[in-house]
């Protein structure tokens, strides 16, 4: 089962050169298989770094992270991303974007039509398959690249604050979409935020992160029951996480 | 759609009026009672001039023969540009090896290449060509490159996190992401074909618009001469024309379409 386990990891930024950075630690971590987790911490932290090796979009200066064992060098398709920015391809309409990922595997007309229409409508955008990226609203646009990523069928997703610049309401909605998608199935997410009610509402563990360097400060498991509605964000038993945690974040 | 309907129909009509005031302005003055036609010669004597060359053929011989020139070392300038700036803009190993050339063959202008082409290959058709294509291929290379370095990194990103090998990037990401500044290459390579043409034939030509520019010089035809002179404008006008509507077929997708 895909597990990813970080261990021992430490980056440094400028590694023996006067003014070198170390961003993150000695982290260790375990991320269970189809388990959702978030990491999170006030900016600067290196949670974003600490994603971005996991994606194998640069190597930590030391220590190492595996998944299933396997040694994390570069990137593969096994560790899909979802970014911060806007990375939905411009060129391509909603459908192409959807489909980039097996196309790139050579997949027949027939295979990328099926998948094509699976995810549009997995992610809510069905009618919008010849549309240009260019006609969509930031929300929708999300919907493309969660959908895209989705549609690649990776073992692990890692998300970059994705909903960061969207508006508080769909911002919402698009975490309880993710969260229905999530369910139906089941790969193991590792999604960083620096928004507290986000983490509690999506995750089954959230990593607070220490700032400068990054470390693992507390590893909080929220036990609220699923599947989640918006309700349970005024439960006792989540107002009393975002108590603990806004504490940490606090200082 | 009725603002934009507006708005294209007050360009249209401002560029007519424009070009009207300037034609108007001109007969004006050739209408003057002390002007010297053969300084400024009336419209009337460059239409008779059109006429002239249109009829012994000669015009048409001389269009063939240039836009044939401007074919040729476009296609040729452009594609050289294309290929050599998409590894130069990709590879790091290629940008190392060829950018300081590059950089340095950059400000040279393309005609003074001109002496040395007559001395290595004469003044026949390949040396005219060859100023031509070394004219797109200057200007176009450098639009390629920047198009390859100014690919948003998160693109590159995304693709490679799907899988994408380095290959892949470059052909499904990074070359359509450069499109904007690629095709732009291709316009200015275009208008620099155009420049170089005439200065090109001016040197050495038996036949060509510019041929027909320094026949009119030497006889002292500026009927001929101007009516050479609108041909060229207007042949280089309906090309960019012809090369912005590809573009907005091409850049649909783009926020800025023209």
């Amino acid at each position: 089962m895909p597990e990813i386990i970080v261990d021992n990891l430490t980056h440094t930024f400028g590694k023996g050169e006067p003014g070198a950075l170390t961003v993150l630690d000695k982290i260790n971590l375990t991320f269970e298989s189809g388990s959702f987790n978030s990491i999170i911490g006030t900016s600067g932290c290196g949670k974003s770094t600490l994603l971005k090796m996991m994606a194998g979009l640069f190597t930590p200066s030391d220590g190492q992270m595996t998944l299933d064992g396997e040694v994390i060098e570069a990137t593969d398709r096994r560790r899909g991303m979802v970014f911060q920015q806007d990375a939905v391809f411009p060129w391509m309409t909603v459908a192409k974007n959807i489909s980039y990922g097996p196309r790139l595997r050579g997949a027949s007309r027939s295979e990328q039509s099926e998948v094509e229409a699976k995810w549009t409508e997995m992610v809510g955008l069905k009618g919008f398959e010849d549309r240009w990226p260019r006609e969509l609203s930031g929300g929708m646009r999300k919907r493309v690249d969660i959908g895209r990523v989705y549609a690649n069928d990776p073992d692990v997703l890692l998300m970059d604050e994705p909903f960061g610049a969207l508006d508080a309401q769909t911002k919402e909605r698009m975490q309880s979409d993710l969260l229905k998608t999530w369910q139906k199935t089941k790969k193991t997410v590792v999604f960083v935020t620096h928004d507290i009610e986000e983490a509690i509402f999506l995750s089954d563990k959230i990593i607070v992160l220490s700032s400068r360097p990054g470390r693992v400060h507390h590893i909080e498991e929220v036990s609220l029951p699923r599947p989640r509605n918006d309700e349970m964000r005024l439960t006792e038993e989540f107002l009393a996480i975002k108590r603990r945690l806004w504490g940490m974040l606090d200082h | 759609m009725a603002v934009i309907d507006t708005l294209r129909s007050r360009r249209l009509w401002l560029g007519a009026l424009s070009i009207a005031t300037v034609f108007a302005v001109y007969i004006w003055i050739t209408n003057q009672p002390d002007n010297n036609p053969a300084l400024l010669p009336p419209i009337s004597d460059i239409l008779a001039s059109f006429k002239t060359n249109l009829t012994s053929g000669s015009l048409l011989t001389a269009l063939g023969a240039s836009l044939f020139r401007i074919a040729m070392g476009f296609f040729i300038g452009t594609t050289l540009a294309l290929i050599v700036g998409c590894l130069v803009g990709w590879y790091k190993t290629v940008e190392y090896l060829l950018d300081p050339l590059i950089e340095a063959l950059r400000p040279i202008p393309p005609l003074a290449y001109i002496p040395i082409i007559i001395i290595w290959f004469g003044i026949g058709e390949f040396s005219r060509v060859l100023i031509i294509t070394i004219a797109c291929f200057m200007v176009c290379v450098v639009n390629v490159i920047a198009g390859m370095k100014n690919v948003p990194q998160v693109y590159v990103d995304a693709a490679s996190t799907m899988g994408a090998s380095r290959f892949q990037v470059f052909r499904t990401v990074a070359v359509p992401a450069a499109t904007p500044f690629i095709i732009t290459g291709y316009r200015i390579a275009l208008a620099a074909a155009w420049t170089t043409l005439v200065a090109s034939e001016l040197l050495a030509a038996q036949n060509g618009l510019g041929f027909l520019l320094q026949e009119g010089r030497r006889y002292f035809l500026t009927d001929q001469v101007m009516m050479i002179i609108v041909i060229i404008g207007g042949c280089a006008f309906i090309m960019d024309r012809v090369f912005r509507k590809i573009q907005a077929h091409l850049m649909q997708w783009s926020e800025a379409r023209e």
